[in-house]
């Protein structure tokens, strides 16, 4: 404003020395003064003046408008509990509230993105069910705020990001096509395979064990040869998983000339070397914790290879420990998720290398319950279910709530009903033990209840 | 008195597990220094910290203080204090000075709550007394002001160049006697001109903004007999004499109305959390606030509605040339309100002059502004629309408003001040949100 310097500099130097002038005052104000007005009456009416005189801001540009629709929203006491949840309340069911709002097609509130964003932030797993739930609003987020920048995930189909897009989007985009169309993923590779770097190689070839095929064969024996260690490894690792393919073919036949069943026993001969081609196929020469060197190769070509009959297990075994040749099949009934080797593994009390959970989920549900009753006498209950993925099947978790049920106040029980609070299935959250009284001493007991009807009223308010 | 039973002391716990709790503190090994007399119980109890807690019961309540920062009431300590003592573990002795100072500062305000509860609201006991005391209290303030106005008339001849060294402790303790004088709403004028002092390079600008206005408070209180009433109470608020509650429920303007909850600012401090809630008549388009005051830490009454909800209520509004702050009474249960309508930037800023007008020392003004959509404006935000931009306070967090505009035009309902603009609810569609 005008003049209003003049009266600044006057009050700094004080009037004794500048006598203020008001003539440079808008005439508003001027009129307004008394003869015998000071300085402070011409300030006072000058601020008053600034103050009333403000006009809004020029040539301020909007933000543009994020593009795209939003899910609708679900039910508002859905929202309370899951802003409940942003505050530190039950939070650790938020990622299971995303998941069944995802599943419904829910949106979130808006409002709730920043916390859920900053909360994924360092939670991939939380990731994707974030940027779903943001729908729209995802990438116009992510480029105001760098913190968010995994929320750029959020992709269409456009093939221009394949080329053209940052690390995370062609990230995204693979892992979707692959999951839809995988020979045109495998082909979109092929064409960027030669110019990209070894991690994004690497990264890529890991899309690849999504829906691997026949089809991928060539491709990987292909990559056997590639520059990079951890990719000639990651494609062996693929190979052995397709059925049928020459890698299967080639392992099967070294395996054939160091087991030979004879008279009922399985005579082992340990390999002298790891060939030029056994390399290549990825076996490792390197020594391996806790066996031989010559076992451990034994180990890695008996896990590539396609399985034996089952029957193979009960063999007595000469030459080598029978507990190499059990791990190594263990870890190929995980990769081939045969059930038939998982069974026999797991009813023999086979050593696993700590793989029991995973042979545990190739079961068929139906079996569960017998295969854990059967291993609980040697393995703690918590530490066998525990290794189950969330949530468990419905057999399980009926089998661990009635022990709980049934189970005294002792705080032994405490980390099982921790885990079942979480694990059991929505099929099972109305459990008898959520309807019984609840001893006031035993905080598992209260604390696993709690939780289950917690989970129960979260289902029933999304669905 | 005798002691109590110890079913008579669990009893005072909130709930059973604080009643446990307690009872591990009914330990003699716990306590240090402690003691009981006829009313009261005392002593130092270690707990998780440096020092240990200092515990004292005053038994004619009974009524508990500790320097735990248990929330629970009674804490552990004190139900464990008075255990032991039902126990008979407590020795008889004298009370300490510290128990002394509070038993003494507890029976003056118990007296004091006598008084007042035996005059009716807006009644005054001893009217004569009353006077002496008000005109007491108006030459102190009047005293207060002559100072102030001298003050002011040295620091604008000799100037304010010196400020950057000695202004802030100078006006503080020129604030601290404007409390002496009885004047805390000019010592809290003077406490923020402090505060502007070497901020920034334009402080002497601000400074001096700061000190016309206490300037122009000083001179409406020398012609107080000649102002309109209404513009006379603002003075006097200003001053810092507060209206009696029952008075404004008494006399009060009373407006009835469905009131929309426009949203709420809570403003945490060290000593005194303050909420302003700020409230739109449905039909009379009357603007109220209402505040609500907590030491800090404590929490404040619950709100009368959600912003965005409308609440039935009359509301008795305080005197002054801008009516503004209220108080409610609640006639209906609230209701869920819908998405109101608002003002474009440059009628919203027209309606701050209005009030400005009224009230040349008014500080905060409720906006609703419509579609408007968010800018960057530098560092910082702004909400911008045909007519041009509001800045948004650089203190405010924008994200859960920039996560529900998503770019689009919204509704905003906020504070504005002249260091810019609070947003407090926006509407997503016809969904308030609180940003």
């Amino acid at each position: 404003m005008r003049g209003w310097d003049g009266l600044v500099s006057s009050a700094l130097l004080g009037t004794d020395r500048r006598p203020p002038g008001f003539e440079g005052l808008p005439p508003a104000i001027q009129q307004q003064l008394s003869d015998d007005a000071g300085l402070l009456d011409a300030a006072a009416l000058a601020t008053l003046y600034k103050r009333a005189g403000r006009l809004p801001l020029q040539g301020i540009e909007p933000l543009t408008e994020a593009r795209g629709e939003d899910r609708p929203l679900p039910r508002s006491n859905a929202i309370r509990r899951l802003a409940a949840m942003l505050t530190g309340f039950q939070s650790a069911a938020l990622g299971e509230w995303l998941r069944i709002a995802d599943a419904k097609g829910w949106g979130i509130p808006p409002e709730h993105l920043p916390a859920l964003a900053d909360y994924a932030k360092s939670r991939a797993e939380y990731r994707p069910l974030v940027i779903a739930a943001a729908g729209r609003r995802a990438a116009w987020l992510a480029e105001l705020n760098p913190e968010w920048r995994f929320l750029h995930e959020a992709v269409s189909d456009d093939p221009q990001l394949w080329t053209h897009g940052n690390a995370l989007q062609r990230r995204a985009w693979f892992r979707r096509l692959r999951a839809k169309d995988p020979a045109a993923a495998l082909e979109a590779l092929r064409e960027v395979w030669p110019t990209e770097t070894a991690a994004t190689r690497l990264e890529s070839l890991g899309v690849l064990k999504v829906k691997v095929s026949k089809a991928d064969e060539e491709f990987l024996e292909q990559a056997l040869d590639d520059r990079a260690k951890e990719v000639r490894r990651l494609a062996a690792e693929l190979l052995a998983r397709i059925a049928g393919s020459q890698y299967g073919a080639r392992m099967a036949e070294r395996v054939a000339a160091y087991l030979i069943e004879s008279q009922g026993v399985l005579a082992v001969t340990l390999p002298e070397r790891v060939t030029k081609a056994m390399e290549r196929d990825g076996i490792d020469p390197q020594a391996h914790p806790g066996l031989g060197r010559r076992a451990g190769w034994l180990k890695q070509l008996v896990a590539a290879a396609p399985l034996p009959n089952p029957a193979t297990l009960q063999l007595p075994v000469e030459g080598v420990a029978a507990e190499v040749l059990q791990t190594a099949w263990a870890e190929a009934a995980v990769r081939d998720q045969n059930a038939d080797w998982a069974r026999a593994l797991l009813l023999s009390n086979a050593a696993t290398d700590g793989r029991t959970g995973e042979l545990l989920r190739v079961l068929p549900e139906a079996e569960l319950p017998q295969a854990i009753e059967h291993l609980r006498t040697t393995i703690d209950l918590s530490e066998l279910v525990g290794g189950l993925p969330v949530p468990w099947p419905e057999p399980v978790a009926v089998l661990v709530l009635d022990l709980l049920a049934k189970a005294g106040t002792h705080r032994s029980w405490a980390r099982l009903a921790s885990t079942a609070a979480r694990a059991v299935p929505p099929e099972v959250l109305n459990h008898p033990i959520t309807r019984e009284p609840t001893g006031e001493e035993d905080t598992w007991r209260l604390r696993l209840v709690e939780t289950l009807i917690f989970r129960r009223e979260m289902y029933e308010e999304l669905s | 008195m005798g002691p109590w039973d110890v079913e008579q002391v669990l009893a005072l716990a909130s709930d059973p597990a604080s009643a446990k709790a307690g009872q591990a503190q009914a330990r003699v090994a716990k306590w240090s220094e402690a003691g009981s007399s006829e009313g009261a119980l005392w002593g130092y109890c270690q707990g998780s910290g440096k020092s240990p807690y200092q515990t004292s019961v005053d038994l004619s309540g009974p009524a508990f203080k500790c320097t735990c920062p248990s929330r629970k009431f009674p804490c552990k300590h004190s139900l464990g204090l008075m255990l032991l003592w039902a126990a008979g573990g407590l020795p008889a002795t004298e009370e300490p000075e510290w128990v002394d100072k509070w038993l003494a500062e507890r029976s003056s305000r118990a007296e004091k709550a006598a008084e007042r509860a035996e005059k009716k609201p807006g009644e005054v006991a001893d009217p004569l007394a009353a006077q002496a005391r008000a005109s007491r209290r108006a030459d102190r303030v009047s005293a207060g002001m002559a100072e102030l106005e001298s003050w002011l008339d040295d620091q604008v001849r000799r100037g304010l160049s010196g400020f950057e060294q000695r202004g802030y402790e100078e006006l503080s303790r020129l604030a601290a006697r404007m409390v002496d004088a009885q004047a805390p709403g000019v010592a809290g004028a003077v406490r923020r001109a402090a505060g502007v002092v070497g901020r920034g390079h334009g402080w002497p600008g601000e400074l001096l903004e700061e000190l016309a206005l206490i300037h122009l408070t000083v001179s409406a209180h020398g012609r107080l007999a000649e102002l309109p009433p209404s513009m006379a109470e603002t003075v006097q608020t200003r001053i810092g004499w507060t209206v009696e509650t029952a008075r404004v429920q008494a006399e009060g303007e009373k407006v009835e109305d469905d009131w929309l909850v426009l949203g709420r600012v809570v403003e945490p401090d060290d000593r005194l959390t303050v909420r302003r809630l700020w409230l739109r008549g449905a039909t009379t388009g009357r603007l109220a606030l209402i505040l609500a005051f907590a030491p800090a830490g404590r929490r404040l009454d619950p709100l009368p509605a959600r912003p965005g909800e409308v609440v039935p209520a009359v509301l008795s509004f305080y005197p002054g040339a801008l009516p503004l702050r209220a108080l409610l009474t609640q006639t209906a249960p609230r209701l869920p309100g819908t998405k109101p309508s608002g003002l474009s930037t440059h009628q919203a800023l027209a309606a701050y002059v209005e009030s400005l007008t009224a009230d040349p020392w008014n500080e905060r003004w409720p906006l609703v502004l419509q579609d408007v959509r968010p800018a960057r404006n530098g560092s910082t935000w702004a909400l911008v629309d045909a007519d041009g931009a509001l800045e948004v306070l650089p203190t405010f967090d924008p994200w859960k408003l920039l996560a529900v505009s998503a770019g689009a035009p919204v509704t905003v309902a906020g504070e504005w001040n002249r260091a810019g603009f609070r947003p407090m609810t926006a509407w997503d569609a016809d969904r308030p949100v609180m940003v």
